[in-house]
């Protein structure tokens, strides 16, 4: 299958200039759909993307493209509600066709206190929005093809929730679409650039280092996932985030007949076929922190033991490549967005293994923050400052993978 | 089937690096030093931490019912390896090793005709059924 | 071999127009529903070849695993070379769909194991070619061990991972070899024609085409294009440059350029060489090290003319058409032009389109670009073959794991060990506790010996408590606190008469534990001894009004007082003894040997038969505790559960030094507090554990763990009730129910009966 012919993407890049009024680093989904936003809802058009490789070329063209809001907090669900909305008329929006299919995400437990959390989860998703509910084992066995009830005997399928808005969508496609749609507005997208250095002046931003020049300008929105840490350092403001390796995988192509997208917590994994028909799974980040960029044997061998002990018809399947990207973890979990200590130094990080769901939501916030100076409510609890506030937004076991 | 492992008449030693060195323990004892400060004194009849002398008034030297292991003749174990043991295995005789088989820590003493397989009590029924698993009898 | 097939004679109109058969015996393997003769050694290609078959219809064939033009569905999996494939009887190959993917393997299609063999060597050679040989030769002259992967010999070498681990498929299954150097000689694919025409039967390349030869096979009247070597036999040479191939469905005659006129060249099947590519991918995913490339692996490229149309890629079906409109819509990146047609991204892993992706981009302007990141793996594995040598993730069986099986426990996974959920009466078992005595199996507990000059100055700083003041033969409950102020785990802490330490954690939280005691006390220079005892001793909680008079027949020691320790034997077996309570009740935890748990429990149960003993497991324990007020880590507790929050500031002695986690807490404890961890009491039933507390319509907090209590005789629960618009609600309503807002301590809250 072809995929350029449906959608006829066109991308116009822009050529940097001396100044701009905002400069957004890193042309991953978060910094494009920013820009988006400044451009189609604000008008602010005097903006610069700078890229240092190709846009999607982080984590935006890397993930797994789960999209789900079945968190485990309120403010969590209700942001990832938000922007699972946002996916479903991005399409329409910008009149691109993003692969984007609602089939609901089905997460199974093994044992008796995975139970009780999946049923409180579908309790908190439907309280703030979410469209979640405890699924029992026959109804699992009945929905799910080709499952295996009680893998080696010793993970028995126990239950589980189905969140009904569980969805995917073509990563690179959502990518180039925002781009494009910023672009036409009037922003300037470069590839090939790299910041290399901040400039603060009485701690307020007032310029970029590039690898082709400065740029002046007083608001940079910082969205280089994988490489925060470093960068927020350049504006000498600390960040309270690791980076871990997050390793992935697909199978070659087959026809498309297997609708789950399907987790299993105490296995350690997620699995779905893609649109294109290739079967696509991930599990944990790798516990070591890291910067590399390599996938091991460890990960694929395990992965494949552990998927086909639930699924042992996938045992057939042929794998066509595995890779891997660097995740930007928070203490807590949660995404971290907004303000930093510096004026006008703003950044939208934390994605972790996450962060691709929330693309619409992250990037309309920002957006709004920047334009209107001030921080929407619904990204305010997402802010830098609640680790110094004691508001830690842990919920670990709703973002544990994708 | 004969069971494969059986729990080891152990003594536990935690120590110094120092003191361990200069540590005397019963003749006939297999001394597993799984780390520069700690060993597995593994008796030949009865744990027998009196038998242990060791110039530490901290040392801690108690009996341990905690670990499980078995005899397995050279070419047995060494097929089992070949297949369950991704790291490399020393080529001296005899020699320890320690680390990941079948994906359970188990701690190995290779003499030429036999290796001792060492795990932890609470993996012996999951090392088990993966020797088993792995063709040994 | 199916009733109804038939053998298939030459079919002198196939798509091949081969005139000869070559040798072939009686033996078949299935093609689509056709028995299929083959000769000994043939591939499934090569066989089918002799029947003039070509297995997609059309595609210039390679027969060295490098295209994707003959891939097939071999006994039911999907995307495998028939030029790979050896032809065996009984084999049943499916052509791969021409339009479409081939269907996922049948639901109830069950896991093969595939077995692993890891190997060491000093050195791997991948690819035995000439330059291969060489390099094993050079490599075992200097005394190194070898081995040499050549898939020819059946060693295919898929990948090459951190490590380094060379990972290889072979008759026998998967070979991993660890090792210090790699040399690549993989050699060199041939370079596939795309021009228009480039999807008809009768193509092949120069290899290929001496390769069918060899065995046997006349492809009639055929003409060379390009650079063709002379092993390959031609009836005629096209003259000038390739322009295109005409026919229908298979070759009719090959369209060449000389001095600016078309020239045709009929012909039954055409031998195109265009040059050749290196193999590097296994080199390129190797990239973390130093591999040596030899032989025809390591020539340059040739880049060839990438024609105006045709087929660039025929893994995703990309025409160079398409290239040029996407180029034009500025996916000029090769990444991006990659991405925005999928070329490069199918099963022959860019080796037919990488040399015009670049040709292509190097035409527009751009310089000469290196080939894609070559990610694992070269050649695929199925799901199977991946997994070889992999196990499931195991989980650690207490010494009383058989014992709980005999009883007909449902057994749940917990914190890394088995433990049983209930026994099948879980009301039962909470009245054998609250009304008689039971057996409980705690030998999850983490558990340690601490000890050594420092042991205790350790301690004052690990924990809020004040260590000193606990005394020898007593113990006392901790919290530990992360650098945050959180709480990461709880246990007891017990001081034996010797001056040593003898520590409980949560189960679960021992390797945590000890890694933590490790890194800090290493970190203060503190010199300790610490054991880690959890997978050595097992522990057997005596509880109930009756544990006391139980544990009197079984030992003639004196038991231990409320919060007391001591080391007495207990029918026959060296215990240590805790008096703590979790249920509520009176409770000695017998710490003892694993190889006498099935003893101690079995007498214990025999002496307290008439007594009306019953063992209970973990969901009754979870209500008995419930009713207490006693907190679990990691069920009641959060991320962020400070002291305060949790309503455990009692167990802070900020009066002490520094210890981890006091910065936070003093810090923390001048902010508003936001949410606490309070008791839930409702009439006639309890909420669901989970369940949202309300304060009218605003949200308060959540249930975390809840059970209906016949004791009390009102649903309890605890939970985390949230501070609306900065105050704490007075009154909410869970699932349904208004919820009283409560001391968590519902049963026995002076606490008389675990000190009776
Ligand atoms: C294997 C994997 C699977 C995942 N699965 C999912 C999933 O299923 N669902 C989900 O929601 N999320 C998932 N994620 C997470 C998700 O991909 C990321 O959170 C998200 O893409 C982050 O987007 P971003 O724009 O913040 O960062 P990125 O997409 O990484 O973009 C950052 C960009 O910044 C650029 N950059 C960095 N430094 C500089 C510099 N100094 N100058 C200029 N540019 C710079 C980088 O080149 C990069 O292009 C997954 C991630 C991985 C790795």
């Amino acid at each position: 299958m072809n995929e350029f012919w449906e959608a006829k993407v066109a991308l116009q890049w822009g050529t940097l200039k001396p100044s701009y009024d905002v400069v957004i680093i890193g042309g991953g989904g978060h910094g494009l759909a920013t820009a988006y936003n400044l451009a189609l809802r604000h008008g602010i058009t005097n903006v610069a993307v700078l890229e240092r490789s190709y846009i999607g070329g982080g984590n935006s063209g890397r993930n797994t493209t789960v999209i789900r809001s079945n968190y485990g907090k309120p403010e969590p669900v209700r942001f990832y509600q938000r922007s699972l909305e946002l996916y479903r008329d991005l399409e329409a929006e910008t009149e691109r066709w993003m692969m984007h299919d609602e089939r609901g995400l089905w997460w199974i437990t093994h044992t008796e206190a995975g139970r009780r959390t999946e049923i409180a989860r579908a309790e908190i998703n439907r309280a703030f929005g979410a469209d979640t509910r405890f699924a029992e084992p026959e109804e699992i066995e009945r929905e799910i093809p080709g499952i295996n009830m009680n893998p080696a005997g010793e993970f028995p399928v126990l239950g589980g929730s189905f969140h009904a808005g569980g969805a995917t969508a073509r990563h690179d496609r959502v990518v180039w679409a925002l781009a494009e749609g910023a672009m036409r507005a009037g922003v300037d997208i470069i590839q090939g650039v790299e910041v290399t250095g901040l400039k603060v002046e009485n701690n307020q931003i007032v310029g970029v280092e590039t690898t082709q020049g400065s740029i002046a300008t007083e608001t940079v929105v910082s969205a280089v996932g994988g490489h925060a840490t470093s960068v927020a350092d350049m504006a000498g403001v600390r960040l309270p985030i690791r980076t871990h390796p997050l390793q992935a995988f697909v199978t070659n192509h087959y026809e498309g007949t297997f609708d789950a997208i399907v987790a299993s917590i105490d296995l350690g994994f997620y699995v779905s076929q893609t649109a294109r028909g290739e079967m696509l799974g991930g599990a944990h980040i790798d516990p070591q922190p890291s910067y590399s960029r390599r996938s091991d044997h460890h990960f694929i061998s395990s992965i494949a033991k552990r998927i086909t002990a639930l699924f042992p018809f996938m045992g057939d399947l042929r794998v066509l490549r595995q890779w891997t990207g660097s995740c930007d973890m928070s203490p807590d979990y949660s995404p971290v967005m907004g303000r930093t200590p510096v004026d006008g130094f703003l950044i939208t990080t934390g994605w972790g293994t996450w962060g691709f769901k929330a693309i619409p939501a992250g990037g309309e916030a920002m957006a709004e923050l920047v334009a209107t100076g001030t921080t929407p409510e619904l990204i305010a609890p997402f802010s830098l400052d609640r680790f110094a506030k004691d508001r830690a937004l842990a919920d670990r076991g709703s973002s544990g993978t994708h | 089937m004969p069971e494969l492992l059986h729990t080891l008449p152990v003594t536990r030693i935690v120590t110094t690096a120092a003191a361990l060195d200069g540590a005397s323990v019963p003749e006939d004892a297999l001394v597993l030093r799984t780390a520069p400060d700690e060993a597995l004194v593994i008796h030949a009849e009865a744990a027998d931490p009196d038998a242990i002398t060791i110039d530490d008034a901290h040392a801690i030297v108690v009996a341990d019912a905690g670990w499980s292991g078995g005899w397995i003749p050279t070419a047995a174990a060494d097929t089992f390896l070949d297949g369950n043991c991704s790291w490399a295995r020393p080529i001296d005789r005899p020699a320890f090793a320690q680390g990941m088989v079948a994906h359970l820590p188990v701690k190995l003493w290779f003499e030429a005709e036999r290796t001792l397989f060492v795990v932890p009590h609470v993996s012996a029924h999951e090392l088990t059924h993966r020797l088993r698993e792995g063709g040994i009898a | 071999m199916g009733g109804g097939a038939r053998k298939v004679a030459p079919d002198p109109t196939s798509t091949n127009r081969c005139r000869t058969l070559g040798a072939v015996s009686d033996d078949t393997f299935d093609f689509a529903g056709r028995d299929i003769t083959f000769a000994p050694g043939d591939s499934a290609l090569l066989a089918l070849t002799r029947h003039g078959i070509h297995p997609a219809g059309g595609g210039p064939l390679c027969f060295a695993g490098d295209c994707p033009n003959c891939l097939c569905t071999v006994d039911g999996i999907s995307y495998v070379r028939a030029c790979q494939t050896p032809a065996e009887v009984g084999v049943r190959i499916e052509p791969h769909p021409t339009n479409g993917e081939p269907p996922l393997p049948a639901w109830d299609t069950e896991a093969k194991t595939v077995a692993a063999i890891h190997r060491r060597a000093d050195v791997v050679v991948i690819g035995g070619g000439e330059s291969g040989q060489a390099a094993r030769q050079q490599a075992a002259d200097a005394g190194r061990i070898v081995e040499l992967l050549d898939t020819n010999d059946g060693a295919e070498a898929i990948a090459v991972y951190p490590g380094p681990i060379v990972v290889a498929r072979t008759a026998d299954g998967m070979v991993n070899i660890e090792c210090d150097d790699i040399v690549v000689a993989t050699g060199a694919a041939e370079i596939q024609p795309i021009v228009p025409g480039s999807r008809l039967a009768g193509l092949w390349t120069p290899r290929a085409a001496a390769h069918v030869q060899a065995a046997g096979i006349d492809l009639g009247l055929t003409v060379a294009v390009g650079d063709v070597s002379d092993d390959a036999a031609a009836t005629v040479v096209a003259p000038g440059e390739l322009v295109r191939f005409e026919g229908e469905e298979r070759l009719a005659a090959v369209i060449t350029m000389v001095d600016g006129a078309e020239v045709r060249t009929e012909a039954d099947n055409a031998i195109v060489g265009l040059g050749i590519h290196p193999r590097t991918g296994l080199a390129r995913m190797a990239n973390f090290m130093d591999v040596e490339v030899v032989g025809d692996a390591a020539l340059e490229p040739t880049v060839p003319t990438c024609p105006s149309s045709g087929i660039a890629c025929p893994c995703s079906n990309v025409t160079v058409e398409q290239l040029d409109d996407i180029y034009e819509r500025g996916f000029t990146h090769m990444e991006l032009l990659k991405r925005g047609t999928l070329a490069g991204t199918g099963t022959c892993q860019g080796s037919v389109c990488t040399p015009y992706l670049r040709s292509f981009l190097q035409d527009r302007g751009q310089e000469l670009q290196p080939a894609f990141t070559f990610r694992p793996m070269a050649k695929q594995l199925t799901m199977n073959e991946i997994a070889a040598g992999s196990h499931l993730p195991a989980l650690a069986r207490t010494s009383l794991d058989s014992v709980h099986r005999d009883l007909g426990a449902q057994m749940d996974r917990m914190g890394g060990w088995w433990r049983p959920w209930t026994y099948g009466d879980t009301d039962a078992e909470y009245a054998a506790v609250r009304e008689r005595v039971s057996l409980g199996d705690v030998s999850t507990l983490g558990k340690m010996i601490l000890t050594g000059p420092d042991a205790e100055a350790s301690l004052q700083r690990l924990f809020p408590t004040d260590v000193s003041t606990i005394k020898p033969g007593r113990s006392r409950y901790v919290l530990m606190l992360n650098e945050r102020g959180y709480v990461m785990d709880d246990g007891m802490i017990a001081r034996e008469h010797d001056g040593t330490f003898f520590l409980t954690f949560t189960s679960g939280g021992a390797s945590m534990a000890e890694m933590w005691i490790r890194d800090w006390s290493a970190s203060w220079g503190h010199d300790i001894r610490i054991l880690n005892q959890t997978m050595s001793l097992g522990a057997i909680n005596v509880t109930g009004p009756l544990a006391k008079e139980l544990l009197e027949r079984a030992t003639d020691d004196d038991l231990p007082p409320f919060l007391g320790h001591c080391n007495i034997t207990v029918a026959g077996v060296p215990c240590k003894v805790l008096r703590v309570s979790f249920t509520g009740e009176l409770s000695f935890e017998l710490h003892h040997p694993v190889d006498r748990s099935v003893e101690l429990w079995t007498a214990l149960m025999d002496l307290g038969a008439d007594l009306g003993i019953q063992p209970h497991a973990i969901e009754a324990l979870f209500r008995l505790r419930l009713e207490k007020g006693h907190i679990i880590v990691g069920i009641d507790t959060d991320y962020d559960s400070t002291p305060r929050r949790l309503q455990h500031e009692w167990a802070v002695n900020m009066k002490k030094g520094d210890f981890i986690g006091r910065t936070a807490i003093e810090r923390t404890n001048r902010l508003a507090l936001d949410k606490r961890l309070v008791g839930f009491r409702t009439e006639g039933r309890a909420p669901f554990e989970g369940a949202v507390v309300w304060s009218g319509s605003d949200y308060a907090g959540w249930v975390t763990s809840a059970a209906f209590s016949p004791t009390i005789g009102a649903g309890v629960a605890l939970g985390w009730l949230e501070a609306v618009d900065g105050e704490f609600p007075a009154s909410v309503t869970i699932d349904g129910l208004d919820a009283e807002i409560v001391s968590p301590h519902f049963y026995d809250p002076e606490g008389a009966r675990p000190r009776a």
